[in-house]
């Protein structure tokens, strides 16, 4: 019986299902959450959430988890523009953090990275700033950082002029060993994108996300290897063994027929699989169906795609306010603070909620949990609009609200 | 498929599990003779802080006794109760009621919900609705029956069991029997029956509910934490009876499966109801296995034996098969394979 004219219920009932709600926090009132979310534990032994805003006023918040049930903010910073997001940040093991910066046009400054020590968190300290700045550049849209040596970003640079300029961002590998004096040791663009290229600009897709790196994760089981998504360019496995000249391993891509914006590569090295997600980016379900993606890695020269994760029907949620559709998922990032597996993705669906998939049958990923909680209080689409996920070793959840619902903590139950 | 891409993580069977269930939404069948007070139970059941979020599944729902001051909506299918409950009625497919439910609580248009309760008619055999959750096409992927609770009344319960055969099935397949009445039933009624109860159902628990009175949990608990029970061979003269077959050393994958494959062809229609926890060579907690008749649910390992106690346990109800013709063929296959 169609939604709207079922006396039962409003559209939209939440659900909770084989997860335990532990926690809410808006964070201050300041619940607009980005993309980037990891764990440091403090010299005291505090175990802090490091949590990106999604844009302005604030920068970042440090959250104390140590006990999931009472998540109490312990730092909160704001950004020094209106015009800045930071949306995307990564700590390593002792206690650097990675902070990505984008400006919202080409040219305005701050615009770059900027590395902190949090060991105290109420006193995050700045250590170095890495300008990106130009006036082809936003800075830095996201950063994987977990070795502690080198960021790996999808950013802009003075001397990076796009053949589009929806193009602007691409690789760029950062070495911070010292990380009072980050440097570049090397870079890679889609051939085509940039204007100096002496191949064609590749074919605009309908929707016209941009050719650009979005996700740049590097596991520390392969140094050498770079697994690259890049919005309308689809994801590409690049040899980063000499890191000044990235090689292209591999190329895959859904699109078109589906509508880009190809967006985080999650392999499974143990299983020879790669998970690959796609965002949504439109309101309204207007770029369905925006999924996660099972591809077949025994050949990483030639990935194979073989299931995606299953997710409620569109009519159901396209118009509950927002996005529907994939965005993040837990990355499995090899830090002693994180959880990882092999049979188990956790992934966020804009108002589709958390949802858990066992994927021990590749072929046939299966849900196993979802929640989707009402919409957040000053929310402006009127619903929840689940934006990114994190595990920790303990297997507590993490998952944040995109507009202000801040972030919810859970346990798996399943 | 595993094969493709196996996993150092996962066992034999895929990912171990937690809990027996794994994700798949737990279900109460609640059976017994019309009159024995289920419904009295159901309802007390519904108020309570565990039985919020409770699906009632019914054929009938005048018979279900729920009164109008409990419905707050409804659609010709669906009644909503109070305390997050609600009541499906199904009159022919309980298999669509269930997907039904699901996909609309999937879509929004049915309230979240936490367990399902079926409650049978009073002259129901419970081994149908048994063997519809039993595979994997069917609604085991989805559904996992925790227990299956038989209401039997102290008062009348006595004579209905030495005349009704489906009386006898309900209480023998049951994993927990809940005397109710036994405040009006005459002196003495109550002990005469759970005597005849424990001869019917050595290993079930046996409670007692007055004015539908009982802990909640017995409702909820999964009934798994029984089959640490050692019980004596039980033999009635439907020909049915129960044994636990408990093996002392890990068996062999193949031919536990081989064993089972033959008595399902052979023997279908006389294995009421098998379960259990195995020890399986190469696996490091049990395996949960389950059969209804000549259908088998796929097994799960989970990730430790409840209570440390590593020893196959696998609680049969046959009709006309001993436990010795088991044993037997259990000991044959595994020198063959």
């Amino acid at each position: 019986m169609p939604a709207a004219s079922n006396p039962l219920t409003q559209t939209g009932e939440p659900i909770t299902w084989n997860f335990k709600l532990l926690a809410q926090n808006n964070l201050g009132g300041f619940g607009g959450m980005g993309e980037g979310m990891s764990i440091t534990i403090a010299k005291d032994g505090r175990r802090i959430i490091w949590l990106a805003h999604e844009s302005a006023p604030k920068n970042f918040t440090g959250v104390d988890v140590s006990d999931p049930r009472n998540p109490k903010v312990v730092v909160q910073t704001d950004l020094p523009q209106a015009h800045m997001r930071s949306n995307s940040l990564e700590c390593s093991a002792n206690n650097i953090m990675a902070v990505a910066y984008q400006t919202q046009k080409t040219g305005q400054k701050p615009a770059g990275l900027e590395l902190f020590d949090v060991s105290v968190p109420e006193k995050p300290r700045s250590i170095s700033f890495f300008d990106c700045s130009g006036p082809t550049s936003r800075g830095v849209h996201q950063l994987w950082f977990c070795d502690g040596e080198y960021v790996h970003m999808a950013s802009g640079a003075p001397d990076f002029k796009p053949s589009n300029p929806l193009d602007d961002q691409f690789y760029r590998c950062i070495d911070v060993r010292d990380p009072a004096k980050p440097k570049e040791v090397g870079r890679w663009w889609m051939p085509g994108t940039s204007a100096t290229d002496n191949v064609a600009p590749p074919p605009r897709h309908p929707l016209d996300k941009g050719y650009r790196a979005h996700n740049t994760n590097v596991y520390q089981s392969r140094p050498d290897r770079l697994y690259l998504c890049y919005i309308d360019g689809g994801m590409f496995v690049m040899d980063i063994k000499d890191k000044a000249n990235p090689k292209v391993i591999s190329h895959w891509t859904n699109s078109p027929p589906y509508t880009g914006f190809m967006h985080t590569a999650v392999p499974l090295f143990d299983r020879n699989l790669m998970l690959v997600t796609d965002e949504s980016t439109e309101n309204a379900g207007k770029d369905w169906p925006k999924l996660i993606w099972m591809l077949d890695m025994r050949d990483e020269a030639h990935p194979v795609s073989i299931a995606t994760c299953p997710l409620p029907p569109v009519d159901a949620y396209k118009d509950r306010g927002g996005r529907f559709g994939a965005h993040n998922i837990h990355e499995n990032v090899e830090l002693p603070t994180a959880w990882r597996s092999d049979q188990i993705v956790l992934g966020t669906f804009f108002n589709g909620g958390l949802r858990a998939y066992d994927i021990s049958n590749p072929y046939q990923p299966k849900e196993v949990a979802c929640f989707v909680p009402p919409g957040p209080k000053g929310s402006p689409v009127g619903a929840i609009q689940m934006n990114d996920v994190f595990v920790d070793e303990r297997g507590i959840v993490y998952t944040m609200d995109r507009f202000s619902g801040g972030l919810y903590t859970l346990e798996m139950d399943f | 498929m595993n094969e493709l891409f196996p996993s150092p993580a996962a066992g034999m069977f895929g990912r171990r599990l937690k809990r027996e269930r794994g994700h798949r939404i737990p279900v109460t069948v609640i059976t017994g003779f019309l009159g024995a007070g289920k419904t009295t139970l159901l309802r007390r059941f519904l108020g309570t802080p565990e039985g919020q979020g409770t699906a009632v599944v019914v054929n009938e729902f005048g018979a279900t006794g729920i009164d109008d001051a409990l419905v707050r909506s409804s659609t010709d299918e669906t009644v909503l109760l109070g305390n997050g409950c609600m009541c499906c009625i199904t009159r022919t497919d309980l298999q669509r009621a269930l997907r039904r439910m699901v996909v609309e609580r999937e879509r929004g248009e049915l309230p979240d919900f936490k367990r399902i309760v079926i409650e049978t008619s009073g002259l129901a055999d419970p081994s149908p609705i048994l063997q519809t959750f039993a595979t994997d096409r069917a609604l085991g992927e989805l559904f996992h029956v925790e227990a299956v609770v038989a209401v039997v009344d102290a008062e009348a319960g006595g004579d209905t069991l030495s005349w009704s055969s489906e009386a006898r099935k309900q209480v023998i397949l049951a994993d927990r029997l809940v005397v109710t009445k036994t405040d009006i039933a005459g002196e003495g009624a109550a002990g005469a029956l759970s005597a005849q109860l424990r001869a019917l159902n050595p290993g079930a628990e046996i409670l007692e509910a007055v004015n539908g009175e009982l802990d909640p949990s017995r409702l909820t608990e999964s009934a798994a934490d029984q089959r640490n029970a050692f019980v004596a061979e039980a033999a009635h003269s439907d020909g049915i009876g129960s044994f636990v077959l408990t093996l002392d050393q890990p068996m062999p994958w193949p031919a536990f499966a081989k064993a089972m494959d033959s008595l399902m062809a052979l023997r279908g229609p006389d294995l009421l109801r098998v379960k259990g926890f195995l020890d399986v060579e190469g696996c490091q907690g049990p395996v949960v296995v389950q059969f209804v008749q000549h259908l088998a649910h796929p097994p799960v390992e989970l990730d430790a034996w409840p209570d440390g106690n590593r020893q196959s346990r696998v609680v049969f109800i046959t009709k006309n098969i001993s436990e010795q013709q088991v044993r037997d063929l259990f000991k044959a296959m595994r020198a063959l394979t």
